[in-house]
Formats: C-alpha cells, sequence, structure tokens
C-alpha cells in the first residue's frame, strides 16, 4: 500500500487536490475538469504515436548510425539535424522524453540531447505560424532568432556538464546487461554478431536465442 | 476529423481551437508517420515488430499515470488561477515585476498554445512589458517544473536539474534582450 502510494505519488496528489476543489467550489473543479479533458486527448493523440516509433527505433535502427548522426562527433551536422527534429515534432515536451532516452540509449550525446528536447520545446514550425499571427513576425522572428543559438549554447553547456553515466539506465539496457552477463564475453564471433554485447542486444530484441552462442552450447 | 472536432467539442465545450489548425496538422502527420513505419515494419518482421510492441507497452505504462497525474494537476491550476489573474499580475506597472511574475508562471504550468498566444495579445494590449511576455512563452514551453518528475525519471536528477535552471535563466536573457532590441 506504502508502496504503491509512493510509486503514484503525483496522481494520488491529484485526486485528493481535486477532492477538496470539489467540496470548496464545484465550479472550479468543473473547469479543471474540462481542461483536463483537453490535456488529456491531446496526449492520447500524441503519446502512442510517439512511443510506436521510439520503439520502432530502438528495434530496427543500429546503434552505429544513431552514433554516428547524433554521437559526441556528429559535430555540426548532428546539432542542425538535432534542432530540426525538434522543430518539426509534435506534441509537447513530455512526448520528448522517450524519444530522446531512447535515441541517448543508442549513443546519442548529451548536447544532441538537450538540442532536441529544447526545440521541441520552444522552436515549432506550428507555433511560429501561430506565433506570428497573434504577436506579430517582428516579435516571433526576434525570439526565434535568439532562441535558437541559445539552444546550441545550452547543448554544449550540458555536454560539459552532464555525463553519460549521470542518467538512469533504461530497461531495456538494463536487460541486455543482464543477458551479457550470463555470455562467456570472449566476443569470438561466431555466433555471427559483433562481439557478445551486440549478440545480448540480439537476443534482446527478439532476433536469436541464447542457443545462438556456440561457445554457451559447446560448454553444455 | 469531424469525429475529433466534435470529440473535443465536447471534451472541452467549445470549439475556440481555429489557431491551432498548424498543431493538428503536425499531429496528423505524426501518428500518418507512426502507422507507415508500422506497416513497414510488421511487413518486414513480424518478430521485430512485436518486441517493439512489448517495448511500447512498457514505456507507454512507466509513463502514463504520471503524465495523467501531472496534467490534472496542471488543469486544476489553472482553473485555480485563470486567464484574468495572470493578466492582473503581468500586466504590472512595474516591469521588472511583470517579467518575475511572467517567468514563474511559465515555468509553473504548461498552457496550451492556443491559449498562451490570445493570453500574450490581450496582455500585449493591456499594456504588459513585451519582456515579460517573451519571459513569459520561452519559460512555459522549455522550463517545466510540471514535467520535472517525467524528465527525472527518464534522463535522471541532475539532467533535469540543470537543464531546466539553464533554460529558465536563458529564457529571461532572451526576454531582456528582446526587451532592449524591440
Amino acid at each position: 500500500m506504502i508502496n504503491f502510494l509512493k510509486k503514484n505519488k503525483i496522481i494520488v496528489i491529484a485526486v485528493v487536490a481535486y477532492l477538496i476543489t470539489l467540496i470548496v467550489s464545484p465550479d472550479i473543479f468543473i473547469k479543471a475538469l474540462q481542461q483536463n479533458g483537453s490535456f488529456l486527448l491531446e496526449m492520447l493523440e500524441v503519446l502512442p504515436p510517439v512511443l510506436v516509433i521510439s520503439s520502432l527505433i530502438t528495434v530496427w535502427v543500429p546503434n552505429e548510425v544513431i552514433i554516428k548522426t547524433f554521437g559526441k562527433t556528429s559535430g555540426i551536422k548532428g546539432k542542425l539535424l538535432s534542432l530540426l527534429i525538434g522543430a518539426f515534432s509534435a506534441g509537447p515536451i513530455y512526448a520528448g522524453f522517450p524519444v530522446t532516452k531512447t535515441l541517448f540509449d543508442k549513443g546519442a550525446s548529451v548536447g544532441n540531447v538537450v538540442i532536441i528536447l529544447s526545440a521541441w520545446a520552444v522552436v515549432k514550425v506550428p507555433m511560429y505560424l501561430v506565433e506570428t499571427s497573434f504577436l506579430g513576425s517582428t516579435f516571433a522572428n526576434t525570439r526565434y532568432l535568439l532562441t535558437i543559438p541559445f539552444i546550441i549554447l545550452l547543448g554544449y553547456v550540458m555536454q560539459r556538464l552532464v555525463k553519460k553515466e549521470d542518467v538512469p539506465v533504461s530497461e531495456i539496457e538494463a536487460e541486455v546487461e543482464k543477458i551479457y552477463e550470463q555470455l562467456p564475453k570472449v566476443n569470438c564471433g561466431a555466433c555471427g554478431y559483433n562481439g557478445c554485447h551486440e549478440f545480448a542486444q540480439a537476443v534482446v530484441k527478439g532476433e536469436v536465442q541464447m542457443e545462438g552462442c556456440k561457445v554457451l552450447v559447446s560448454k553444455k | 476529423m469531424l469525429l475529433r472536432e466534435q470529440l473535443k467539442t465536447i471534451i472541452i465545450g467549445s470549439t475556440n481551437r481555429k489557431s491551432t489548425e498548424e498543431e493538428d496538422m503536425t499531429t496528423i502527420i505524426l501518428i500518418a508517420g507512426a502507422l507507415g513505419f508500422l506497416v513497414w515494419s510488421l511487413i518486414k518482421d513480424k518478430k521485430k515488430t512485436k518486441e517493439a510492441f512489448r517495448i511500447t507497452k512498457g514505456l507507454f505504462l512507466k509513463t502514463v499515470v504520471q503524465i495523467i497525474g501531472v496534467l490534472s494537476l496542471i488543469s486544476l491550476f489553472l482553473a485555480l488561477v485563470p486567464p484574468e489573474m495572470i493578466k492582473n499580475v503581468m500586466g504590472s506597472a512595474n516591469e521588472q515585476m511583470s517579467i518575475f511574475w511572467g517567468s514563474l508562471i511559465g515555468t509553473i504550468t504548461i498552457i496550451p498554445a492556443f491559449v498562451a498566444f490570445p493570453l500574450s495579445k490581450s496582455l500585449l494590449d493591456a499594456g504588459a512589458a513585451l519582456t515579460a511576455i517573451a519571459a513569459f512563452l520561452t519559460t512555459l514551453t522549455m522550463v517545466g517544473f510540471a514535467t520535472f518528475p517525467i524528465e527525472r525519471e527518464y534522463f535522471g536528477t541532475k539532467f533535469t536539474i540543470y537543464r531546466n535552471l539553464f533554460s529558465f535563466f536563458a529564457a529571461i536573457f532572451i526576454a531582456l534582450i528582446m526587451g532592449v532590441i524591440l
């Protein structure tokens, strides 16, 4: 019970807060519910497709590709591409977390992850159009022109400050590590993969069974 | 499309969504893209697709409860602090104070664009400082006090604190420069 409360802290707080509001002011309660409805609708539109894309990237795109495009050595091209991904994304920033985490797990640098997330939040093509129509193009242009260099700078600073070890390991990666631990770690390549770590990843992806490891089979 | 609009009308209670047509477009492209990728994956390799589904389910379950909680709390906050109130504090004569309030409100909440931009417009018309509005808009989207728990779950405490802190200062800085330029 305590564990359940701890794990679902926020939703429990939310339920309690709504109950209090209902008693104190039913008007505000209904207003909050309506607002919540539109938020949840937006989430249900955006989150599932984003998660599907993240998972498909996990399964299909090889780490080397991500490392090359978004890794530490991807340079200015990686940064521009990160900006573009963010700019053409849909949905609020929380939808960006699973995607960027997937890219990060596959070798994208901290800096580029920050650029994607920040661009996802601020540098949006549809939002720009709305902003121009309401606040004028001078306002919107100035804000965007100032924000983009700041986002790149933010990427640099974050890259310096946050190390890969500071970011928690995802469940999939933990699974890979668990399988890797059971392997002989001799990197013989007899299984057809480049080393034991790649083989462990392939097992998690469902490409191959544990029996695919020749060394393990011969030991039995 | 029609169904979507009707659903929104029922849930939100109004069809004041004209300003987000462009936003809707990206959402549709996103959904189409995900479906396309999924179909391609299914044709290419059923096993891998199954694995992808397993991962999707895991990610969804991991985040959805928390997101619902966060969104509920923001909705409540917005119901308690209506736009008129935001207008009052941000439209104050003291520019520093209105920058402060603008960034503070922007930091705490996520306000959908279709509320934020009209609100900014009316603030501007009411005589609020331009800098305050810029600070409000930038923190609104980039700094997420509300989404902090979700971000932390994915990227850890250090990453989350640093990113939000720096984004906050960047937003204020951008706002100040805009105040000088415009």
